[in-house]
């Protein structure tokens, strides 16, 4: 049993990378004002490039992590173009990034024949020394790269955020356009900037699915991961700390999906994979119910709203 | 709050006021915000914009390594000969209902993104009374489609109960449902509903009496007359009747209406199980029309599609008919792609996403007139 326990438990910051890039991501994104709902289709852009990287350079899954969050935040300028200059809805124009990103990757991956091909991938790195300790080792110290970094990007990113001006000026913006228009804050530049900021974050999220955990592309392969990570969102009332507990939460949830069925529980496998996606509802209802003001507030003000300077709202 | 914009304030006191020409855009430009647009504007404003995505979506197609003449040959031949324009007819049928059930949704502003879902209830629903042989045998299609249209409502209601009750955004909870819906058809394709005779993942086959009838025509069904005739429907629902009104002022000014004492939650709950309804009629239609079994992916795209027709359509029903012969199309023409080009599936979408990409874009000048700075 302990056995079992310290093999979920180590396979849990694996799984929960993706989530908590992905709603960090988000978060960095909305701050500004952005409703930001194609997170599925940034992360299959970001897994595709990752794979196509890897395999088009012959390995560096580290420069393939790095090189498909670029790409993913130059696939979000369509998003930011839209949304931003051209004013378009924002619900519209998420719905058309998830399509794109879904037909745009299955066509790529077809035409250049990087369907199903195994990649060598992001290998685990053992913390010398402290791997080989008794429980904690295999939790803490024998993980991939990115798990180790998952703490120092939040910090990074909560630290920009929250304690510079440039952090302060971007939630201006998605608190109060007008104001911050007034005070002399570009809001086309800093909504630009979190679209594709918060966009290279969810690619690098994507990318962490194909390079770190399938080690392929498969069409498709996000399979939801983007709209829990939107439910982890607003579950965490945008703030980046909550979103990665939550974040742990959900992918102890998927580490425990495939362990349920190997030690021989008898649990009608399809209903198991339904249950992050109820989770997830189960989640926004809880979060709905306590107290919908703090939430409001906790809400960028201008959220979905695009501005422009002669409109009236 | 206002800390903050003091804060901004007085960390560049120096700042000189901002210019007419707001922050950060093409110098000399300036945005001004129109008041309304002329119909004919707003016409040639989206005649543009789908030019501007067809135009696109063939260079994607050549890059993609399907040769111009090809496509042009492709394309001719959907029109070409009576059974290629019954099929593309029947695939009409279906895309008109999932159009439908988008615009009803969208005319209260419930986003229902989950149109795959109801139609696999729908369909599911509908299975369930063909495989138990429930009912007469002349009252079978009809109760099977009852049950569709029930289907379609149960999985609907529940986003909307949450949506009118919690605030629970219906975006996110319908596109959720979508993958519950689809474990759940594996679950019963994979178990019990698996078909006995092939021991394939899907249902058994419907009999006579569950299969939708020829028209007589090619190979044409009863479906097509039936999104007619729910096109009809809706159009009289929404353009005549009192229900129809106060969905146009849920739609325009929802604090208003309540402040009226319109029943806006009754209104908002009518109009999305109306749209589950349709959806699951749709899944309907493709189960018992054309694959005479529940299988595994009968839905797919239609999610989508449904939202690309009413978006086009403005939410307008008979406009949506035009929308979905476009887009019924788009599918006969990927399916002969798919085989002699190897162009995955997923180009409909593709294409399908960069029309919606261009119409919105181009959506800009009906709200916005650019006038040169001097």
């Amino acid at each position: 049993m302990t056995d079992f326990f310290i093999n979920w438990v180590a396979n849990i910051p694996g799984f929960a990378a993706p989530f908590a890039l992905a709603a960090l991501g988000l978060i960095v994104s909305e701050k500004s004002g952005v409703l930001t709902l194609g997170a599925e289709g940034y992360m299959l852009v970001g897994a595709l490039s990752g794979v196509g990287a890897i395999l088009l350079l012959g390995g560096y899954p580290m420069a393939a992590l790095l090189i498909a969050a670029a790409v993913t935040s130059l696939f979000s300028l369509i998003f930011a173009v839209m949304t931003v200059t051209l004013r378009v809805n924002q619900v519209i124009a998420s719905l058309a990034i998830i399509f794109l990103g879904q037909g745009l990757t299955s066509l790529i991956a077809t035409r250049a024949g990087w369907l199903n091909v195994p990649i060598a991938g992001l290998g685990k790195l053992n913390v010398p020394g402290l791997s080989d300790l008794p429980v904690v080792g295999p939790i803490l110290f024998q993980q991939d790269l990115v798990c180790y970094l998952l703490v120092p990007i939040f910090v990074g990113v909560v630290y920009v955020l929250n304690r510079t001006v440039i952090g302060l000026k971007l939630r201006a913006v998605g608190d109060g356009p007008d104001a911050a228009d007034a005070a002399g804050v570009s809001v086309n530049l800093f909504r630009y900037g979190a679209v594709m900021a918060g966009a290279a974050l969810v690619g690098l999220a994507g990318a962490y699915l194909s390079i770190g955990i399938a080690k392929l592309w498969v069409d498709g392969m996000s399979g939801g991961r983007g709209l829990i990570a939107i439910a982890l969102v607003i579950f965490a009332r945008w703030h980046p700390w909550r979103a990665l507990a939550g974040a742990v939460l959900f992918g102890g949830i998927e580490a425990l999906i495939p362990r349920v069925a190997a030690i021989g529980l008898q649990v009608p496998q399809y209903f198991v994979m339904m249950t992050p996606y109820l989770a997830t509802l189960a989640v926004m209802v809880w979060a709905s119910t306590r107290g919908r003001e703090r939430a409001a507030f906790a809400m960028p003000q201008a959220l979905g709203q695009p501005h422009t300077r002669e409109e009236r709202h | 709050m206002t800390e903050m914009q003091l804060n901004i304030g007085m960390a560049r006191p120096q700042q000189p006021p901002a210019p007419p020409s707001m922050g950060w855009r093409i110098p000399g430009l300036l945005l001004e915000v129109r008041q309304h647009a002329p119909i004919w504007f707003q016409t040639l404003v989206l005649l543009c914009g789908m030019a501007t995505g067809l135009g696109l979506s063939f260079l994607i197609l050549l890059a993609a390594g399907v040769p111009a003449d090809g496509l042009v040959v492709e394309f001719k031949s959907i029109f070409s000969n009576t059974t290629n324009i019954a099929s593309l007819l029947t695939q009409l049928a279906p895309l008109l209902i999932v159009g439908l059930s988008a615009a009803v949704a969208f005319r209260v502003q419930f986003w229902n993104i989950g149109i795959e879902g109801q139609m696999i209830f729908g369909s599911i629903a509908a299975t369930f009374v063909a495989i138990n042989d429930i009912g007469p045998e002349p009252l079978r299609l009809p109760l099977m489609m009852a049950a569709a249209a029930i289907g379609g409502m149960a999985w609907i209601i529940v986003p909307a109960l949450l949506r009118i009750r919690f605030g629970v955004n219906e975006i996110i909870s319908t596109l959720l449902l979508n993958y519950v819906a689809v474990n759940f058809l594996l679950h019963l394709l994979y178990g019990s509903w698996r078909d006995p005779k092939s021991s394939f993942p899907n249902s058994e086959q419907y009999t006579a009496a569950e299969r939708l009838p020829q028209l007589g025509w090619e190979s044409l069904t009863y479906a097509l007359p039936l999104a007619l005739v729910l096109t009809l429907f809706c159009w009289w629902l929404f353009s005549l009747s009192r229900f129809g009104f106060y969905t146009r002022i849920v739609q325009s000014n929802p604090k208003m209406a309540l402040a009226m004492g319109l029943p806006v939650i009754a209104v908002t709950l009518g109009a999305a199980l109306l749209s589950g309804a349709l959806a699951g009629i749709a899944g309907f239609t493709i189960s018992s029309g054309v694959e005479y079994r529940l299988t595994q992916s009968f839905f797919l795209g239609y999610g989508f599609s449904g939202i690309l027709i009413a978006f086009l359509a403005r939410n307008n029903m008979i406009g949506a008919i035009l929308v979905s012969i476009l887009v019924a199309t788009f599918f006969i023409a990927s399916q002969s792609l798919q085989v002699f080009y190897q162009v995955p599936g997923a180009i409909v979408q593709l294409i399908q996403a960069v029309i919606v990409i261009s119409v919105a874009g181009f959506e800009f000048f009906n709200r916005f007139r650019l006038r040169l700075a001097r």
